[in-house]
C-alpha cells in the first residue's frame, strides 16, 4: 500500500519528535519527508524560508529521474542524492520504497554528519510510516457531502 | 495521493493535466497562475526546454477555500506531451488523484489525441489505476481555431466509455473555461473523498455530471 490515508495529531507528533531529534543532531536547517509522488508528509526546521510544496515536487521529480539513471547502470535506485551549493546544500535519501527524506543544511555542519544521522533515523521513520500506510483508509471520516463547495472552488 | 493531516487541518490533492504535444496543458496552468491571488498560489515552476516545450513537468501549487475547517491544497502538474517522453509521464503520474485530459480540437490532431488518451490508460495501468476509478475531466481546447472537429465527434472518440464524464469546450489562451475545468476536477476529488470517507449515506450525491459545457 503506497498511500498514507491520513495523519492524526499523535502521528504528526511522533514524526515531529523523530525529525526534531535528527535535525538537532545533524545540525541541518530543514527536513522534509515526502512521498515519491511529491506530497509533503512531515516537515521540521526553518520552514518559513522556502516554498516547501515546490521543493517537494522538484525533489520527487529529481529522485524519480535519477532512479531511471540508476536502472540504466543496473541499480534499482540511488538510495541517496547530494546537491552541493556554495552556502546551502541538499541531501535526499530514500526511507523506503515510497518515501524520501530531504535535508537542507548550511555551513555549520557537513554532509558526512547529515548522512550519518540520516542513516540512524531511517529505520524508526520507515517503521512508523509502514504502520501509517497499513491503516484501513475506510475508517477515515472527513467531508460530509454538504461541506463540499458548490459552484466555484477557484474563482 | 491525497493525504489528510488532522494536526495541520490540511488536505493535499494531486491533479495532472495530460494530453498530446502542444495541446495547451501549460497554457492552462499559466492562465490559472495569472488569475489566482498571491495568497492562494505558489510559483509556477516549468521544467522546459529552451524552446519552451515541457521537458519534465510544470507545477503549480494552489490553496483553495477551507472545507469544513480544512485547508485544501491542490498541486497541479502537466506532463510533457511529446511521444518520446513516456517515462517522464509515468513519473509525473505517480500518486495522482485526478486527471484533466486536454484534447486539441483541430482535425489534424485527432490521431494524437487518441494516442495520448490510450497512452494515459496504459500508464495508469502500470500503477494499478484505471479510468473507471480515477476522477477525470475532458477539456476540448483550441475552440477558436478554424479547422476544429465538432463537439459531437470529440465526444464520440474520447468520451465514449460506459460512464461519460464532464467535458468542456475551452480556449486556454484566453482563459475560456479554464477555471470551469479546474473547478470541475477539484469538485470531483472532494466528492470522491466524501464517498470514500463517508461511504454509506452520501453515495447518491456523488454522481458524475455528463454535460458538455460551452
Amino acid at each position: 500500500m503506497e498511500t498514507i490515508p491520513y495523519l492524526t495529531k499523535e502521528d504528526v507528533a511522533h514524526l515531529d519528535t523523530l525529525l526534531q531529534d535528527y535535525l538537532q543532531k545533524s545540525e541541518g536547517s530543514l527536513v522534509i519527508v515526502i512521498d515519491k509522488g511529491g506530497t509533503v508528509i512531515a516537515q521540521q526546521g526553518e520552514t518559513g524560508i522556502i516554498d516547501i510544496t515546490i521543493v517537494a515536487a522538484l525533489a520527487a521529480g529529481s529522485f524519480a529521474a535519477t532512479k531511471e539513471l540508476a536502472r540504466r547502470i543496473g541499480e534499482k535506485e540511488f538510495s541517496a542524492l547530494y546537491h552541493q551549493g556554495k552556502a546551502q546544500h541538499m541531501y535526499m535519501c530514500s526511507l523506503d520504497e515510497y518515501t524520501v527524506m530531504i535535508t537542507i543544511f548550511g555551513e555549520r555542519t557537513t554532509v558526512g554528519l547529515v548522512r550519518f544521522y540520516a542513516v540512524n533515523v531511517t529505520n524508526p521513520l520507515a517503521a512508523l510510516l509502514k504502520t501509517l500506510r497499513q491503516r484501513d483508509s475506510s475508517s477515515t471520516r472527513l467531508l460530509p457531502a454538504e461541506s463540499v463547495p458548490g459552484d466555484k472552488i477557484f474563482v | 495521493m491525497s493525504i489528510i493531516n488532522y494536526a495541520n487541518k490540511e488536505i493535499q490533492f494531486k491533479i495532472v493535466y495530460y494530453g498530446p504535444a502542444v495541446c495547451g496543458k501549460t497554457t492552462n496552468l499559466a492562465y490559472i497562475h495569472s488569475q489566482v491571488g498571491p495568497d492562494n498560489k505558489g510559483d509556477l515552476v516549468s521544467l522546459a526546454t529552451a524552446a519552451d516545450r515541457t521537458l519534465f513537468f510544470d507545477f503549480l501549487p494552489l490553496n483553495a477555500i477551507a472545507v469544513k475547517g480544512f485547508k485544501t491544497k491542490f498541486q497541479l502538474y502537466t506532463v510533457p506531451g511529446q511521444v518520446i517522453y513516456d517515462t517522464t509521464r509515468q513519473l509525473v503520474l505517480r500518486s495522482v488523484d485526478g486527471i484533466v485530459f486536454v484534447a486539441d480540437s483541430q482535425w489534424e490532431k485527432m490521431e494524437e489525441n487518441l494516442e495520448s488518451f490510450k497512452n494515459l490508460e496504459d500508464n495508469l495501468g502500470k500503477q494499478n489505476l484505471n479510468m473507471e476509478s480515477l476522477p477525470y475531466i475532458l477539456q476540448y481546447n483550441k475552440r477558436d481555431m478554424p479547422n476544429i472537429a465538432p463537439i459531437t465527434y470529440l465526444e464520440y472518440v474520447l468520451n465514449n466509455r460506459k460512464v461519460r464524464v464532464q467535458s468542456f469546450e475551452a480556449v486556454a489562451s484566453t482563459g475560456q473555461n479554464v477555471f470551469a475545468t479546474l473547478n470541475a476536477i477539484s469538485r470531483l476529488l472532494l466528492y470522491k473523498f466524501t464517498r470514500e470517507s463517508d461511504l454509506a449515506s452520501k453515495r447518491s450525491k456523488t454522481s458524475v455530471l455528463m454535460s458538455t459545457v460551452k
